[in-house]
């Protein structure tokens, strides 16, 4: 009897959960004769445009295309401290209830740059390293490729100032992937979407491996003892070369966004049907 | 048993809550999507080509000929653009026929399905706000 009840919790859980997520994901699930119009993304097209050839070596420069949204993996073991940090994080980007950097559109900071509105993303070669660019926001940020090592003893005085987007370096490993870490960000942002917190001193690993001319795997793992009990990858995703080297433009503007709230969301009332004042 | 019981019903309310924090991002909880509000001679006021999500703000006359202003949400520049909007796709001044997914709350805002231009040229909703009617 006890283990039917527990296996019954267990089963209601995660339907319950799971219909939860359908129903409010980006697609929504439809009813009677509603239809997805939305025609394939640049994106999506590319599917079937082929691996292009062998990846040239240490290249990756150019406009590469990915979903709107990369592949969480892990769910993170968050300590004490970073439970209460996660517990304050709202996000919601439509809603005035929320506290979403997003909401408001502050920069995104790092990783957020990588692991949110993934749509675009591009390389450049520079005397000692390389940019990487993010079409949403059109961000950009300097990856020191010349040995130097990463700065440290960030919020303490006499340290340097966290930034944004921290301080990047990188190197090759092998012919075809390149490994950036980066440290040293505000630890006011938030490293993905899901209001996950960090501190000044995390660490990121991205590993971009070129597998062909036109795909391209990238992993994020977080290193932050502060908030999370042991590393972990945050997400994974694919990106695909574009072929004419055409990028969207997205931008978060603040006046739009305010104008969005007061003429939209509040007076829908998307906060007072969730029961949020 | 009971406390256990209490501990296991904690726990489904726990991950429920997770799920919908996470995933509560482009909703459409607030608006009546069974079905769409015909709204004919709406005089466009205003349009938001923006982020997060582009917006129409247009006038339309009730049955008793006052003016109500209007304003519908539509899907991101990125996905309109996929269906053949652009920034200048309508403009003030415009009359066109809109069909609005109306907030539950009544007032005269909600999600676009669709609006079909003077030229009879229809616009429609990225697949959160367009459905067949």
């Amino acid at each position: 009897m006890k283990h039917l009840l527990i296996a019954s919790v267990g089963i209601l859980t995660a339907a319950l959960a799971f219909s939860s997520a359908a129903r409010s994901q980006d697609t929504p699930t439809r009813g009677p004769g509603q239809v997805d119009q939305r025609p394939p993304s640049v994106y999506e097209k590319l599917a079937n445009s082929g691996p292009g050839g062998p990846a040239p070596v240490h290249d990756l420069t150019g406009f590469w295309n990915g979903p709107l949204e990369p592949k969480f993996a892990d769910k993170p073991s968050l300590t004490l401290l970073g439970q209460s940090k996660f517990k304050m994080n709202i996000p919601d980007p439509f809603s005035a209830h929320s506290n979403d950097p997003w909401r408001t559109c502050d920069p995104f900071g790092f990783p957020r740059s990588a692991t949110n509105e993934t749509r675009g993303l591009a390389f450049a070669t520079m005397p000692q390293g390389l940019v990487i660019m993010t079409q949403y926001s059109k961000i950009w940020r300097m990856v020191w490729m010349d040995g130097r090592p990463l700065p440290k003893n960030f919020g303490t005085k006499g340290g340097p100032s966290s930034r944004w987007y921290g301080y990047s370096i990188g190197h090759w490993d092998g012919d075809n992937t390149l490994v950036v870490e980066t440290t040293g960000v505000d630890d006011s942002t938030w490293i993905d979407r899901r209001g996950y917190p960090h501190s000044v001193d995390m660490h990121v690993e991205e590993r971009y491996t070129r597998v062909d001319r036109n795909d391209l795997e990238l992993t994020v793992t977080i290193d932050d003892p502060k908030m999370y009990t042991k590393p972990f990858v945050d997400v994974t995703n694919k990106f695909r070369f574009t072929p004419q080297q055409q990028e969207d433009e997205q931008l978060c503007v603040p006046s739009q966004a305010i104008d969005y709230l007061n003429t939209i969301a509040i007076p829908a009332g998307q906060d007072e049907l969730a029961g949020q004042k | 048993m009971r406390p256990r019981i209490a501990l296991y019903l904690l726990m489904v309310v726990a991950i429920l809550s997770a799920s919908s924090t996470v995933f509560a991002h482009h909703g459409n909880a607030a608006y009546e999507t069974s079905k769409a509000v015909e709204l004919k001679g709406a005089t466009v006021t205003k349009f938001v080509w923006g982020n997060p999500h582009t917006f129409l703000m247009f006038d339309v006359k009730d049955d008793k000929g006052n003016v109500v202003h209007w304003a519908g949400e539509a899907g991101s520049p990125s996905s309109l653009g996929l269906l053949g909007w652009t920034k200048d796709s309508v403009q003030p001044g415009d009359v066109v026929t809109v069909y609005i997914y109306q907030s539950k709350t009544g007032r005269p805002v909600g999600r676009l399905n669709r609006i079909v231009l003077a030229d009879g040229t229809a616009l429609k909703d990225s697949a959160l706000g367009y459905r067949e009617q």
